[in-house]
């Protein structure tokens, strides 16, 4: 069994593509499209990584790394995919615990190296 | 009073008549509409939903499929490559249906947003692989111009390429967003796109519109760009406003005289970026122009034009914005040129507004303080004296990298052993001394046929201070000249500024030929120039501020121009051979009297040598003779010699006989009609003079006049006015009989040639006061001295 990974991001376009392509890659994706389908996830479950939008509904990207490292206190990887990369949304998403930030558009393989490599540190 | 309503019969407004049938009809028809309202709303909203739900159900549909396409590679098993060819059957018949390759279209423009790298390679390939883009030609021939924009913009994000040529044609669509939209897509597919376009484009371009074209430019991956220089002709302003913006951007430098012609344009847009790619290229050739488009300019292209004068300005516009400061009224742009003035020569201009006079933090002080005050301030004043004295010992330092090379040019030269005279100037200051002797000459010549590196050395010396020494004629290149001044208490030195050297030179002359300026013993055996005496002869008057006249002026300027001329024949040489190992030279007196010159330790120091009052008085006293008298005054330069045992007076007395001895006339041309002298002294200055200083000057007459006073003194009488005819009367027959008495022995003493104190023995204590004091002298010059003295005393109140 693959590193399970949790996909949360509300663009069913984009978040097919990748839940593809991680699956690909060997991962067990699951994909939740708002931030109230991932905390209840979360409440059952932690993925070894979290691979999440900012903009979603219910619950923001920004909210889910607040709620995993402070509620949960948990230390799972968290990389963080958005549009909005202006230098606020990043700055304040790796002050909360966030482990890597990447911008939109984004490479498949890139996400794919970048997940492996916050996995095996 | 009021009418009972029972009594009106006529009410003054009737209700209309109305049918209560069509009211009923109309609320049955209210009702329909609205029932045709809601029904039609639900309608098209479950239309639309059911189009959106489809719609989502075609992209999921899809989008398994088009991952299938995005990550397939050749690795794939069997399974998998059949699985992806059946995809693909599957797809192309999908897109049969107009629906369908719609919802691909999209869902491909989607994810061509969201996808970077290989994926988007991959997809765009997919594409047009489909046959996508040909619903996007179509769409060009629409007759509706947002779906003939939304064509455009399709061609565009999936970089059809061979949609260029039917894109180009919209360039100069009237619709803006199809133009604007079709500049993009031009600019964006092809690398020669921006040519076209910056060649073709009739209307204005947006600012907006720029910033979007040079984003495609600025990601084009290794993108090539245009020399941009080549639009700035263009008749389209905007093209112009653009290509110096894309000059600027992509820093090519190869158009300055287009840009600086375009300083001159009419647009305002187009001068302030021409002003910007001026400084940001760095164009100095442009500031002539930025000066001349100044005047006319508008207030924000005048802040840029100030603000590239800064950037590139020199020294050399100071004036011009100095000018500017005095004429710009607007607030702004006098406080920019003051910034300006300050960033090219910091600190130029210091704050004045609200800045308290010094007197508003004097401190005042009770009696008891105030003579602890006082005696502060004596102590500051001896300390300033004493700092001043140091500063001009110390002043001019050179560093040790100039004196390194100052090894062998620096040289010791004893004039003594010479007739010669040597001279220190660099190659545009001339030092000079006014003294008439050959021998009295120190003179250190740095001429032009030095070896190159003794020229550079001496060079150096141009940051020199030499204004102590004698005066300086060369006004071009001097540049400081520090003034020495000797008061009645003691010696101060006194620094003049730049300009009020100009002034010096001009109006006053320093002589500091009393100073003792011997060197060491050198061979200075040939070739050095000699100096006229009378070209460097100073002048002094009684108050010590000698004004140069004309033609004393224009000798000290021959005399330079004659100095260089002969210091370029100086055999240098044979000085450098005379250079001490130890790099130490001295500059004294013959008699070693004061350290004037050193060169120690690397560095160059020069001393000011004072001399005594006594000495100094004899030293005006002596100069003013040298200046104005004649043989006459013989007999008193041998008393001045008697009483002075300075070696300084002695020679300067000296010197001063021997030439008045070789120039004395003997006494039978002395007195003869041709020369003058037979007529009295005072004939000039009392034509010259007002009323009272004539009354002044027949009462001097009367106290030293003699029988040569008497033309004079019968012509006054016959042509004044009453009270300086009976003066003039007055003194005639006081001299008259004095001469009776004193004939004999004046007429003995014209016999004498050579025994010149025919006139001093006249009157003795007349001498006498002479020797007590120069202002009291027995001599008519003395007198003659002491009269100006009173007069400009009386003029100057």
């Amino acid at each position: 069994m693959g590193n399970r990974v949790l996909l949360a991001d509300d663009d069913q376009l984009l978040a097919s593509l990748l839940n593809f392509r991680l699956k690909k890659g060997g991962y067990q994706v699951h994909h939740s499209s708002n931030g109230k389908e991932v905390k209840e996830y979360l409440q059952n479950e932690m993925p070894d990584i979290i691979v999440s939008d900012i903009m979603m509904p219910y619950c923001s990207g920004i909210e889910l790394i607040d709620y995993v490292r402070n509620e949960l206190k948990s230390k799972t990887p968290i990389i963080i995919i958005s549009s909005a990369g202006n230098e606020q949304n990043v700055l304040t998403a790796f002050e909360l615990g966030a482990n890597d930030f990447i911008t939109k558009p984004v490479s498949p393989t890139e996400l794919l190296v970048r997940i492996a490599r916050e996995i095996n540190k | 009073m009021l009418i009972p309503p029972n009594q009106i019969r006529i009410s003054l407004i009737n209700a209309p008549e109305f049918n209560l049938e069509y009211l009923w009809w109309l609320t049955i028809l209210f009702f329909v509409l609205a029932v045709i309202y809601f029904i039609g709303v639900f309608v098209i909203r479950n239309k639309i939903s059911s189009k959106n739900k489809r719609t989502k159900n075609k992209k999921v549909e899809f989008s398994p499929m088009i991952n299938e396409f995005l990550f397939y590679d050749d690795s794939n098993t069997k399974e998998e490559k059949m699985n992806y060819l059946n995809l693909k059957i599957q797809i192309r018949e999908l897109i049969k249906n107009d629906f369908d390759r719609k919802v691909l279209t999209e869902v491909l423009l989607d994810l061509r947003k969201d996808l970077s790298g290989n994926s988007q390679k991959v997809l765009i390939d997919l594409y047009k692989d489909l046959g996508l883009h040909h619903d996007a030609f179509q769409k060009l021939g629409s007759f509706r111009w947002q779906v003939v924009s939304r064509g455009i913009q399709q061609l565009t994000t999936m970089e059809v390429e061979d949609a260029y040529g039917l894109v180009i044609k919209f360039i100069n669509h009237r619709q803006s967003t199809i133009r604007k939209q079709a500049e993009i897509a031009v600019v964006n597919l092809k690398e020669e796109g921006i040519k076209y376009f910056l060649d073709n484009t009739r209307y204005k371009i947006a600012e907006w519109q720029q910033l979007k074209l040079l984003d495609v430019l600025r990601h084009k991956p290794n993108y090539t760009p245009p020399q941009f220089g080549l639009w700035l002709t263009s008749d389209n302003t905007h093209v112009v406003l653009f290509a110096l913006r894309l000059i600027k951007y992509f820093k090519q430098n190869d158009a300055e005289q287009s840009i600086i012609t375009l300083l001159k344009h009419k647009k305002r847009d187009i001068q302030a970026e021409a002003i910007q790619c001026i400084i940001d290229f760095h164009f100095t050739n442009a500031i002539l122009t930025l000066k001349l488009v100044y005047k006319k300019a508008s207030h924000d292209i005048k802040l840029s034009i100030l603000d590239a004068i800064g950037e590139l300005g020199t020294i050399a516009e100071v004036p011009f914005l100095e000018n500017l400061q005095l004429t710009e009224r607007k607030f702004h742009i006098k406080n920019k040129v003051i910034s300006t003035l300050n960033k090219i020569d910091p600190e130029r201009i210091l704050p004045t507004k609200n800045i308290e006079t010094s007197e508003f933090y004097n401190v005042y002080f009770d009696e008891n303080d105030q003579a602890l005050v006082n005696e502060f301030a004596e102590d500051d004043e001896e300390t300033y004296v004493e700092n001043t004295t140091d500063e001009i010992a110390t002043e001019v330092e050179m560093d040790s990298e100039t004196l390194e090379e100052i090894d062998e040019p620096i040289t010791t030269v004893d004039h003594l052993n010479t007739d010669n005279q040597t001279e220190i100037i660099n190659e545009d200051v001339l030092v000079d001394e006014a003294l008439t002797a050959e021998t009295d000459f120190i003179n250190v010549a740095l001429d032009d046929a030095l070896p190159k590196k003794e020229t550079n050395v001496i060079s150096s010396t141009a940051g020199l201070d030499l204004s102590f020494l004698p005066h300086i004629e060369n006004e071009k290149t001097m540049e400081e000249v520090v003034e020495n001044s000797l008061d009645d208490n003691n010696s101060k030195a006194e620094i003049s500024s730049e300009d009020d050297v100009e002034q010096s030179v001009e109006d006053e002359e320093f002589s500091f030929h009393f100073l003792p300026v011997v060197v060491d013993e050198i061979s200075t055996k040939n070739e050095i120039p000699t100096f006229e005496e009378d070209d460097f002869e100073p002048l002094f008057l009684l108050n010590e501020t000698a004004v140069l006249d004309e033609g004393k002026e224009n000798e000290m300027e021959n005399s330079n121009e004659d100095s260089k001329s002969t210091i370029a024949e100086i055999d240098w040489s044979s000085v450098n051979n005379a250079a001490n190992d130890d790099n130490e030279i001295v500059v004294t007196d013959a008699n070693a009297i004061e350290e004037m010159i050193s060169f120690k330790n690397n560095h160059i120091s020069f001393s000011p040598n004072f001399i005594s009052q006594k000495e100094l008085d004899a030293m005006v006293l002596l100069e003013n003779i040298h200046e104005m008298g004649d043989s006459r005054e013989l007999e008193l330069l041998h008393d001045i010699i008697e009483e002075n045992s300075s070696e300084i007076v002695t020679e300067r007395a000296n010197q001063i006989i021997q030439k008045f001895s070789y120039q004395s006339l003997r006494p039978s041309e002395l007195f003869s009609e041709e020369k003058g002298f037979g007529d009295s002294v005072f004939t000039d200055i009392y034509h010259r003079a007002d009323y009272e200083t004539k009354l002044m000057l027949l009462d001097e007459i009367m106290n030293v006049g003699t029988t040569k006073e008497i033309q004079l003194l019968e012509n006054i009488i016959e042509s004044e006015s009453n009270e300086l005819v009976d003066k003039a009367t007055e003194v005639l027959s006081f001299i008259k009989s004095n001469s009776n008495n004193k004939l004999p022995e004046t007429f003995l003493e014209q016999d004498s040639i050579f025994s010149v104190d025919f006139e001093l023995d006249l009157n003795e204590a007349a001498k006498q006061n002479s020797l007590d004091s120069n202002e009291n002298g027995s001599t008519l010059f003395d007198q003659l001295c002491n009269m100006s003295n009173s007069l400009y005393n009386k003029l100057n109140g």
